[in-house]
């Protein structure tokens, strides 16, 4: 019934697309004010960039969030002369394949057996942890969360290669029938080429 | 190039360095960023529990009816029920009105909002009068509302501050935080450095970092460093180290201004931005919206309302039409208190033709709680002085003190001040160690005050510009 509704939430939103240096720009704004906005590579389809805007409580604009790849560039100067994180320390991004969520962690330079991978049902995450205690992450699945799937230690592996860490969780059958369905109903929408305009100049 | 001032504490030897080069720093930021204002003697209002006036305490000296009338003012705001009262602070130039105000406005802390505004400020071509008020009325509402925010919550393993050789441009710095799972390293700007070494963070301690606004807390030292030798204060706590991950998203309480909520609800939005002329007005549909949201989280729970204070300086600049704007904001319960503070006597209401005490119309008058201030006697103003020369560092002999006390009763006490600074640069030249009669005589001889100088223009008016059209014709000043 769950993932039902997600697509029901997908139809009613209010969308515009756009096609641009082969990726396939969409742009979602829900009922209530929450922006979405992803981009699919048009040759393979794959998922490249889930984000979200979310309304403040206090009104104005936030920052996006990104859920499915990231932000490439750093937002210049640093805000307001405040902090930010090290450009050496671990960059958490995640990048999903056709059968797989998938996740990566660069700059982590230990050795496999340091880590370790969890997945905990019932706090609805996944946690990676290092014995050297340097590294920790609880990371969340949205597309389970809004599909109300639960989390399988099965379905999880990971590896490790040139300083990343690969964690992949294997797409349970419900989600492979939901993405196509959601992607039969984004075929429907007209995207706009680049360069086109949204009325005719006479 | 860059000298690195590092941080690491594990001996006692180490302790002591980094003290030693903590302080010479503070010191060098102090010098720089604090300058001694008019008012910066001034620490809260002087009276004790019982809401009676000590002579002389926290900067204040004397006007004991007045500080006493203001004393119960400030808990009516405390109490925060009454909306929309006003009081004004009468008296001659010079007598304390706007010490006064600054006193209230420390003795009711950072939690209350305190908006000081001279009458003139509104008078802009970019706003209108009304605009400017109705900003100034908003900035004195606070609410406390609940929001989730980001915190980074820590241990510190490492502070790492790096400053240029040449000793001017931008500092960078370093913050290693750990909690028992996991290390990060933070690229530390101008602003968190400084708050940083205000907070005077060491290695060992919990802290907790507001993300969007860069507020540091010190929780307490981790219970892992309780047995280094540490000269330690009875007051010093030991905390856990946190769990977990380092970013947490957390619910924290904190105070708004109605304007600030305004501020982020009318900025135009997209591209349209671009074509709208910023004139800083806001919306009446904004802030209605605004209002309305508001009143709907008190209901729900989810905020209060603290009301703070407005003091308007000078408020006989303000015109007729300001007054009657003021008369009807003032009946709306979301209304601050209103202090105004003027030295004028019946004189005429800007904008008119009619006198009034005060240049204030009467049915504002009505409204108001007048709080008036006296002359100083020449043992508080002797006193004043005194305060003056502690805050600007000036040593100062007893009888050199004497005449500008006497200085002071002649003249005014501003001028008895100014010449405090003078004196004292008098002094140094002549490599002396504490004014003296004689320099406070040299600064006399060198600047007039105000009487001197008008009667130097009587005698001499012959010789000045213009003075030939006659002397009589003066116009009196236009302040419509």
């Amino acid at each position: 019934m769950a993932t039902f509704s997600w697509l029901e939430a997908l139809k009613s939103a209010q969308k515009s697309a756009l096609v641009q240096d082969g990726k396939k720009k969409i742009h979602f704004t829900f009922p209530d004010r929450t922006e979405m906005a992803e981009e699919y590579d048009v040759k393979t389809g794959d998922l490249l960039v889930r984000k979200w805007k979310k309304k403040k409580m206090l009104g104005g604009d936030g920052n996006w969030e990104f859920e499915v790849g990231e932000q490439y560039f750093t937002p210049t100067a640093m805000k307001e002369d405040l902090l930010r994180e090290s450009s050496s320390n671990p960059i958490f991004v995640r990048k999903d394949t056709k059968e797989c969520f998938q996740w990566r962690i660069r700059n982590l330079p230990y050795p496999v057996s340091t880590y370790s991978v969890t997945a905990d049902n019932d706090a609805r995450c996944c946690i990676v942890r290092t014995t050297n205690k340097k590294y920790y992450k609880r990371f969340s699945i949205p597309d389970l969360d809004r599909a109300q799937l639960p989390l399988e230690q099965s379905a999880v592996s990971f590896a490790h290669a040139n300083n990343t860490l690969i964690i992949s969780y294997k797409k349970p059958p419900e989600i492979y029938s939901l993405e196509k369905e959601i992607k039969a109903e984004l075929q429907k929408l007209k995207a706009m080429k680049d360069g086109d305009l949204e009325c005719n100049p006479s | 190039m860059h000298s690195a001032v590092q941080v690491p504490i594990s001996t006692l030897r180490g302790v002591m360095a980094t003290d030693t080069a903590q302080k010479v720093q503070e010191v060098r930021q102090v010098t720089r960023i604090e300058r001694i204002g008019a008012h910066s003697h001034i620490r809260g209002l002087g009276l004790d529990d019982a809401l009676e006036a000590r002579q002389t305490s926290q900067g204040m000296v004397g006007q004991g009816s007045a500080r006493r009338a203001a004393g119960i003012i400030l808990e009516m705001i405390k109490e925060g029920k009454i909306a929309g009262r006003a009081v004004l602070i009468a008296g001659q130039p010079g007598t304390g009105k706007t010490a006064i105000a600054m006193g209230m406005a420390q003795a009711l802390g950072q939690d209350t909002p305190f908006t000081a505004i001279a009458g003139s400020e509104i008078f802009s071509l970019e706003m209108s009068k009304t605009e400017a008020l109705t900003q100034a009325f908003r900035r004195s509402i606070g609410i406390r509302i609940k929001e989730e925010t980001e915190i980074i919550e820590g241990e510190v393993v490492e502070i790492q501050v790096d400053r240029p050789a040449s000793g001017t441009g931008v500092k960078v710095g370093k913050l290693t935080l750990k909690t028992t799972e996991m290390e990060t390293i933070y690229d530390l700007g101008t602003k968190m450095i400084e708050s940083l070494t205000k907070e005077k963070v060491q290695a060992g301690d919990i802290i907790t970092i507001d993300k969007a606004t860069g507020k540091v807390t010190k929780l307490g030292r981790s219970f892992t460093r309780a047995r280094d030798y540490d000269a330690m204060g009875p007051q010093t706590k030991f905390v856990q180290c946190p769990e977990g991950e380092l970013q947490k998203r957390k619910e924290v309480v904190h105070t708004v201004t109605l304007h600030e909520i305004d501020v982020i609800n009318s900025r135009t939005q997209g591209f349209l931005a671009l074509f709208s002329g910023d004139t800083g007005e806001i919306k009446t549909e904004v802030r209605e919206q605004i209002n309305a949201k508001v009143a709907e989280w008190r209901e729900e729970g989810k905020a209060d309302i603290v009301p703070g204070v407005l003091f308007v300086d000078e408020v006989h600049m303000l015109d007729i039409e300001c007054f009657s704007f003021l008369n009807r904001a003032l009946e709306s319960d979301m209304a601050p208190i209103l202090i105004m503070a003027t030295n004028r006597g019946i004189t005429k209401i800007r904008g008119t033709n009619y006198e009034s005490p005060h240049g204030i119309p009467l049915d504002l008058l009505d409204r108001l709680l007048i709080i008036s201030t006296s002359e100083y006697s020449e043992k508080e103003m002797k006193q004043i002085l005194k305060i003056r020369c502690e805050e600007e560092d000036v040593e100062m002999s007893d009888d050199a003190l004497m005449l500008l006390t006497r200085v002071g009763i002649e003249t005014s006490l501003r001028y008895a001040i100014q010449l405090i600074t003078t004196a004292n640069l008098v002094c140094r030249k002549r490599k002396g160690q504490e004014v003296e009669v004689e320099d406070i005589k040299r600064v006399y001889s060198l600047f007039l005050d105000e009487s001197r100088s008008t009667q130097f223009l009587i005698e001499y008016q012959q010789e000045f510009m213009f003075s030939e059209k006659g002397a009589g014709e003066s116009e009196s000043m236009e302040v419509a």
